[in-house]
């Protein structure tokens, strides 16, 4: 039966049902397929650029996640991770001109052995001449990026280790702080024989990191790899420790293991994702990596739902969304028209406002801030109609996306942390509005603890009830039937409205 | 511990130290008296200007246990707005009045912390008498370079209430996590408001002040150039940390600080308005901040552009604060002097010369090295008490 058994990434369905959704899948992915090679028929647009972008960036939220998400650690030095991949993925696939205009700046600060540090020497080493002709850059590309990924992993293990002493917004401090530390002193002496100081490494091939079929295949292979650990047993520590980790450690899970763990894995992605990143942009320097990339992330994360895979690639999708084409906001208008915006704005807040509230059953439903709002709009609309003589000139709108993204950010965290689906996870069933025909996660542990008859004497009778041969009624279990109490169900309709009366 | 270690330890370093002055003097007639003063007196000043940006982080973790990432970012504004006070008065009616309303408040919520409440004859008429001579003060007259410092001060204090008010009140009971996400974000809004408020490129910052004016120090016969910033912003900070030392040990008001900090849930079922003692926290750090914005500039008569003026600055000061052990007011003065000094003095002990490359470039990540050293030692810090989490 279902019951049975660790379960896995989706097995909350019907084991009927299970041929059918692997149907589903495969026509996804082809559907998926059609659409990028549609994409590609139309050359390197704008949309396929700011797809590849999106894949890329999901690659990197997908791996912070597990750190912010599955393991339950606020890490604040993504940057830096992704840093390391991308100076190593540049130095490894750099092309011979590239070299040699370096070697022959003034300015650089490489030698000729540093320069010849390259996936292609290294294949010549071993003698697989065949894998250094132009055809097979993409084998290259291939090597750097997972070189490039070790590397970060490596660094994610550094990072790793302060985790097992800290916790908390201490650990998170450090976590900024070995990014910035990654940061500062990638340009310094100590490094700069291989990252070419701040000059960095202009002129990368691009082929990789703009092309939809690269990105996206990583992208899959890193949502395959991170779904499958999320539903291991590895998975299922981390998230333990997330809850508690007291009482993680007390049920045996080795704290110190999993986190370091979890830190090397992500590294190890974000070290990837650095390196199609570099591709994307078609060269490395050091301010490609700033603190605002991590801050970008968070605001992915917090906005699709911390912990939830999907939920992250939706977050992915606004925030790439806002950064390709949020450029109108950045344009010089006039005063009057920045004037309408701002009242316009202020009327959809207001609008937002009460439809939060009404959500929410929070009374009264127009609560006063709403009317500073509203009058706040009109007041805006007044003054750009009559249009007086001060509002003469123009206005560059500078830095409004990243604007933008952190009142976003602000206001999820505070009218709603949890973020667009929370931790739920995509599903076929969700999707076509299925209930689930097993229990959830706290029925199954409140029918172990109830149908156990030396904890519960009383309910051992129960077995009988949820028996496991008898189907069950979706939803229904030991629990449900004894009406346990005091407990409510996550899951039940009825309780967000008995919660706020 | 014992008593005498921390002594010990210290007389080790200076030992230490001047055995390596008295070396390096021997390797060059470059690194004589003068070249350590010159960065001693660096250090004395850049220590100062993080104590008064750690006292603001040290009080508000003291009491609500978040690293305010904004407090940065205050402090940009804070440098900004005396700038722009002491550059485009006098203002026009409209701009004057709107800037009289912010810093009347702030007037009213600072005679507040003496008076008690904000519905007091006194209070209030420090606010409507303190609203109309800034109106005419603020139309009138191009500000000298102490009344844009004050004007500044009081202005960012209300900035403080005003984060406080929006972005952290409404997440009082929110797990830690999302608390230190949206002070991140503020701090980025910050940032890139100041991009767009302010200016986009780095200005010049050179009031027309008697604290600007040089003099010359004699330093064992060799002449050290300096300025009277030398003896003001130790002072200036020395005042700004006894008063704040003094408000919080003996009024009302920083009994109530001292009881929330210990702990927020008993103060508050004994009578204590947290949220008001959570706001006067914000409004007198970022006074603090502010100050440190002005002398910042001053110091080194440019401010950088508001995107990244903040950030580096912050994460050192806050830095020095959980070295001095976070949430002690003499521990972040004593973390701020240790990052002033590891900044420019490590630089002065181990510079360059012709066997050695010097250390100076990597100065940047001192702070950040010094601060995991410290966590993974001694999460408490140097004088504070032990914080070990509680299960």
């Amino acid at each position: 039966m279902a019951r049975a058994g660790t379960p896995t990434a989706f097995d909350d369905v019907d084991p009927k049902r299970r041929v059918r959704n692997v149907a589903l899948t495969l026509v996804a992915i082809g559907v998926g397929v059609l659409v990028l090679m549609f994409l590609e028929s139309l050359g390197s647009s704008k949309l396929s650029q700011s797809l590849a972008l999106f894949a890329i960036w999901g690659v990197a939220t997908v791996s912070l996640n597990l750190i912010n998400g599955t393991l339950g650690i606020l890490s604040l030095g993504h940057h830096g991770f992704m840093l390391i991949g991308g100076y190593t993925t540049g130095l490894l696939i750099l092309d011979e001109a590239a070299r040699a205009r370096i070697l022959t700046s003034a300015r650089s600060t490489m030698t000729e052995e540093s320069l010849a540090i390259s996936v292609t020497n290294m294949l010549r080493g071993i003698g697989l001449d065949a894998l250094t002709t132009p055809d097979t850059l993409w084998v290259r590309f291939l090597i750097a990026i997972f070189l490039g990924g070790l590397m970060a992993a490596f660094a994610g293990l550094l990072v790793g280790i302060p985790s097992l002493r800290l916790r908390g917004d201490y650990l998170a401090i450090v976590t900024f702080g070995f990014g910035e530390i990654i940061r500062l002193s990638a340009s310094t002496r100590l490094f700069a024989e291989y990252t070419n100081g701040a000059l960095g490494f202009p002129g990368l091939t691009s082929e990789f990191g703009k092309s939809v079929w690269w990105t996206f295949g990583i992208l899959a292979f890193t949502v395959f790899v991170m779904s499958k650990l999320k539903f291991s047993s590895y998975g299922r520590a981390m998230q333990a420790i997330r809850e508690d980790e007291v009482a993680a450690q007390a049920m045996g899970i080795n704290l110190a293991y999993n986190k370091v763990l979890g830190f090397v894995i992500s590294a190890f992605f974000a070290g990837v994702a650095g390196g199609l990143w570099v591709s994307w942009l078609g060269g490395v320097r050091l301010d490609f990596f700033l603190f605002q990339l991590t801050f970008f992330f968070l605001v992915a994360i917090s906005a699709g739902g911390t912990g939830s895979i999907t939920g992250v690639l939706l977050g992915t999708a606004l925030v790439v969304f806002v950064r390709q084409y949020g450029d109108p906001l950045e344009q010089t208008y006039t005063l009057q028209q920045w004037l309408t915006y701002a009242g316009a704005t202020l009327v959809l807040m207001t609008g937002l406002a009460v439809l939060f509230r009404s959500l929410r059953r929070l009374r009264p439903r127009f609560h006063w801030s709403a009317g500073v709002l509203a009058g706040a709009a009109v007041l805006a609309f007044v003054v750009a109609a009559i249009d007086p003589a001060f509002l003469e000139g123009t206005f560059r709108g500078f830095g409004m996306r990243a604007i933008f993204l952190s009142v976003l950010l602000i206001a999820i965290m505070v009218f709603r942390p949890e973020g667009m689906i929370g931790r739920a996870e995509f599903s076929w069933s969700g999707l076509l509005g299925e209930r689930r025909s097993g229990p959830t996660d706290d029925e199954r542990t409140q029918d172990a603890w109830l149908t156990n008859p030396v904890l519960n004497p009383r309910g051992s009778d129960a077995d009988v009830a949820s028996g496991s041969d008898a189907p069950t009624a979706p939803g229904r279990s030991a629990a449900r039937e004894l009406d346990v109490g005091d407990e409510r169900h996550p899951r039940d309709d009825s309780t967000d409205d008995e919660r706020r009366g | 511990m014992k008593r005498w270690l921390p002594w010990a330890i210290l007389a080790g370093l200076i030992v230490l130290i001047v055995w390596r002055m008295l070396y390096l003097g021997t390797v060059s007639e470059r690194f004589n008296g003068a070249f350590f003063a010159r960065a001693a007196i660096d250090s004395i000043k850049l220590g100062s200007l993080y104590a008064l940006i750690a006292l603001g982080y040290t009080m508000v973790y003291g009491i609500i246990r978040l690293i305010n990432f904004a407090h940065g970012e205050v402090f940009m504004v804070g440098a900004f707005a005396t700038y722009f006070l002491f550059t485009l008065t006098p203002y026009s009616l409209v701009g004057g009045a709107a800037l009289a309303i912010v810093m009347a408040y702030a007037l009213m919520r600072v005679t507040e912390l003496f008076r008690g409440r904000l519905r007091d004859p006194v209070v209030l008429g420090v606010g409507g008498g303190g609203f109309l001579l800034l109106v005419w003060a603020l139309t009138t007259f191009t500000w000298p370079f102490w009344a844009a410092l004050v004007g500044s001060m009081l202005a960012t204090g209300v900035l403080g209430l005003t984060i406080d008010r929006v972005a952290y009140v409404p997440l009082r009971t929110a797990p830690r996590n999302s608390l230190l996400i949206t002070a991140i974000a503020v701090s980025f809004l910050l940032q890139n408001l100041g991009l767009l408020v302010f200016t986009n490129r780095q200005t010049p910052f050179r009031p027309d002040t008697v604290l600007n004016d040089p003099f010359t120090l004699d330093v064992m016969g060799q002449p050290v150039l300096t300025n009277n910033l030398l003896v003001a912003i130790p002072v200036i900070t020395l005042v700004l940390v006894l008063a704040l030392t003094s408000f919080v040990n003996r009024s009302r008001l920083g009994k109530a600080m001292r009881a929330s900090a210990q702990d927020a849930e008993v103060a508050q079922m004994m009578g204590v308005s947290v949220n008001k003692v959570i706001a006067t926290t914000f409004l007198l750090g970022s006074i603090l901040a502010a100050a440190g914005g002005a002398m910042w500039g001053l110091n080194f008569g440019s401010l950088n552009q508001p995107a990244i003026m903040g950030i580096l600055p912050g994460i050192k000061a806050f830095a020095a604060a959980v070295i001095g052990g976070i949430g002690s007011l003499p521990g972040a003065v004593i973390g701020a002097m240790i990052i002033g000094f590891s900044e420019n003095f490590l630089s002065a002990l181990f510079p360059r010369t012709p066997t050695f490359l010097g250390v100076t470039e990597f100065k940047d990540t001192f702070a950040f090295v010094l601060l995991i050293i410290v966590l993974l030692i001694r999460p408490s810090g140097i004088v504070g008490e032990d914080l070990s989490e509680k299960v």
